[in-house]
């Protein structure tokens, strides 16, 4: 039988050389076992390159909004763990990625960073079917349930307490802005963060300026978060800030039944305006 | 120098009489995170000291992530203008790492060559360095290939290297290092011992000296040059390396709050980010990741020695340890140095 590693690689080995795809992202050995590094392979003689295992942690679809990249690659296979399948959904409704301009090798790992964990790419080629496969068979297993425990252990929590836990949290951030880089979502020209005539938010790692910052960045995610958990995993000071995240994704499932990523054909609730929408809330 | 023998059951005691004395900051758990900062008992000191690194550096100690520098206050004659105290307090700064010890030797002179920087000096007279030496290591630390050692005592006051579970080496190395060892006199017995052996597994571990003439010879004849983008191509412009990095010093000054009063601070910027060199103009000299990427390994292993004589580097690790994207800055000095 062939290993997870080898089905990856005969998927990205066929998409060049049918010519589908130009270059393949995907994932390559890292420093050490537990660890992996993007690779991008245009050449078929560095295929072996490539692995999948279930330390593949970066949402790759992060570069398929890099520019650099995108002036040079016009036809981009991207190796996609489940949630990464929702960020190419979610880049396409946004108009951000043509749906002809990217191949997706959609591939299941269950549990990030378990040795143990199923590793494997899914036989889905096609955009709509693997969309059709996140329905059907991810979204119930999307959220673990110790990730919801934790969301629901904050928020039965009084408004006091919530906010000293985040306090105590956003007062280690250092303004690195990891997370922000790591979230494909996060691909403005300009952030809000780095605008600075006039300054809308205080660049200084202080507790106003870090809650302005990861309240904005926050916001900014609502109804588009696909929950792949980058930009926690990246955090160099380990704030929880998928629980934010998950929040707020808990907040827009409940009040407008939306699932980000999912369907390619919905309309995002942020992004739409109908004539029949409620007035109400405007005061 | 001298040297003695600290029992490490007497550990606790010399810890309590620091914290009679001074604000120590100590390596802590708070869940999965090991980190330096300030401490109010030798309890909240992590149990055991044989991590690998904390995950910040020491720079935070002596440069704050963001520091008021200038008030300012708008009144009826005119503008009030105040400077913030440098009285800072009386610091031991213990269980940090002798790469990061080392650091400082190597931000001093960045911070007295041209404007003697009162934050920065300040902050090192009122602070004790006590290292701990290394008996492990992991894939990223690196400091050997730089010169250096897991049990180097450049830097320290006093380094303690264990020898075994029950006792130190101790190594007081300078005057204040004395002054920790007087703190608690039964705690130490003269004596010494070997160093290398207990250091032995970290030794084993970290790689070999690099030819850092070749590489910063390289790096100077190569600004341009086609193999910078592929090497940085993954890299995404975060500020993790620049902000964990115990050497990177850059910094932006921001003027914050009303009309009427507000604060000129001091923060922590990086090389990496596409507006740290951005011009008025709209002009941005560094465009794109190779340009950041370049600047950051020529500042470190070229620039810096032909200013001020060192590289601007120990071999943490930090910076491959915890990239995102594991780009990894020793592998990229292994390749310059084959070329």
């Amino acid at each position: 039988m062939s290993t997870p590693t080898e089905d990856l690689q005969a998927r990205a080995r066929a998409l060049l050389a049918s010519g589908e795809a130009d270059l393949v992202i995907g994932y390559g050995q890292g420093t050490n076992p537990q660890k992996t590094t993007p690779v991008f392979i245009s050449k078929a003689d560095d295929i072996g390159q490539l692995v999948l295992n279930p330390f593949c942690h970066n949402n790759l679809a992060n570069w398929l909004t890099r520019k650099d990249l995108r002036a040079r690659h016009k036809r981009i296979a991207l190796v996609a763990r489940e949630p990464d399948i929702r960020a190419v959904v979610v880049l396409i409704q946004e108009e951000q990625v043509k749906p002809d301009a990217v191949r997706v090798i959609g591939v299941r790992i269950d549990r990030l960073g378990d040795p143990q964990s199923l590793c494997q790419v899914l036989p889905q080629t096609t955009l709509d079917d693997l969309q059709t496969h996140l329905r059907e068979n991810f979204q119930p297993r999307d959220l673990t349930p110790e990730q919801l425990a934790a969301l629901e252990e904050l928020e039965a929590k009084p408004p006091a307490e919530r906010w000293a836990f985040w306090r105590n949290h956003l007062d280690r951030c250092i303004r690195c802005h990891a997370c922000r880089q790591a979230c494909p979502m996060c691909y403005c020209d300009q952030c809000i963060a780095v605008l600075n005539q006039p300054q809308w938010l205080d660049s200084s790692a202080h507790p106003l300026g870090n809650t302005a910052w990861n309240i904005t960045r926050a916001f900014h995610l609502a109804g588009r978060c696909i929950n792949c958990g980058e930009c926690e995993r990246s955090c160099p000071v380990d704030i929880p800030l998928m629980l934010l995240n998950r929040f707020l994704a808990r907040q827009v499932k409940a009040h407008f039944g939306f699932l980000a990523g999912y369907d390619a054909k919905e309309y995002q609730p942020f992004a739409t305006y109908t004539c029949d929408d409620r007035q109400d809330f405007i005061l | 120098m001298t040297t003695a023998i600290l029992q490490a059951d007497r550990l606790p005691a010399l810890l309590d009489a620091i914290l009679k004395q001074a604000r120590p900051v100590a390596p802590a758990r708070d869940g999965d995170l090991l980190h330096l900062r300030p401490v109010a008992s030798a309890a909240e000191i992590a149990s055991r000291l044989d991590y690998i690194n904390p995950r910040n550096s020491v720079k935070e100690f002596f440069f704050p992530r963001s520091e008021p520098v200038l008030a300012f206050e708008r009144r009826a004659d005119g503008v009030a203008l105040a400077e913030p105290a440098t009285d800072f307090p009386k610091t031991v700064l213990f269980g940090c790492r002798p790469c990061d010890a080392a650091s400082l030797l190597i931000m001093d002179p960045l911070y007295n060559w041209d404007y003697k920087d009162a934050f920065w000096n300040r902050r090192r007279d009122a602070t004790t360095v006590v290292a701990i030496s290394c008996t492990r290591a992991d894939e990223a630390c690196f400091c050997t290939a730089l010169g250096s050692a897991p049990n180097a005592t450049t830097g320290s006051d006093l380094l303690l290297t264990p020898l075994d579970d029950a006792r130190y080496l101790a190594e007081v190395l300078t005057p204040k290092g004395e002054a920790i060892a007087a703190l608690a006199p039964d705690a130490f017995s003269p004596g010494t011992a070997d160093k290398q052996a207990p250091c032995k597994a970290a030794f084993d571990l970290l790689p070999a000296r690099l030819d850092l003439d070749r590489i910063s010879a390289w790096l100077s004849a190569n600004f341009e040059n086609d193999r910078w983008a592929p090497w940085s191509f993954k890299c995404w412009g975060c500020g993790c390396c620049t902000f964990l990095c115990p050497t990177c010093h850059c910094f932006d000054i921001a003027d914050e709050g009303t009309y009427r009063r507000g604060a000129r601070r001091k923060n922590w910027d990086g090389c990496q980010f596409s507006l740290f060199t951005l011009h008025a103009s709209g002009h941005n000299p560094r465009p794109d990741q190779a340009a950041r990427w370049r600047n950051r390994v020529q500042h470190k292993y070229t620039n810096y020695v032909s200013k001020f004589g060192h590289r601007s580097c120990v071999g943490c690790g930090r910076c491959i340890r915890h990239c995102p994207v594991n780009m990894n800055i020793l592998a990229q000095l292994q390749q310059i140095a084959a070329l």
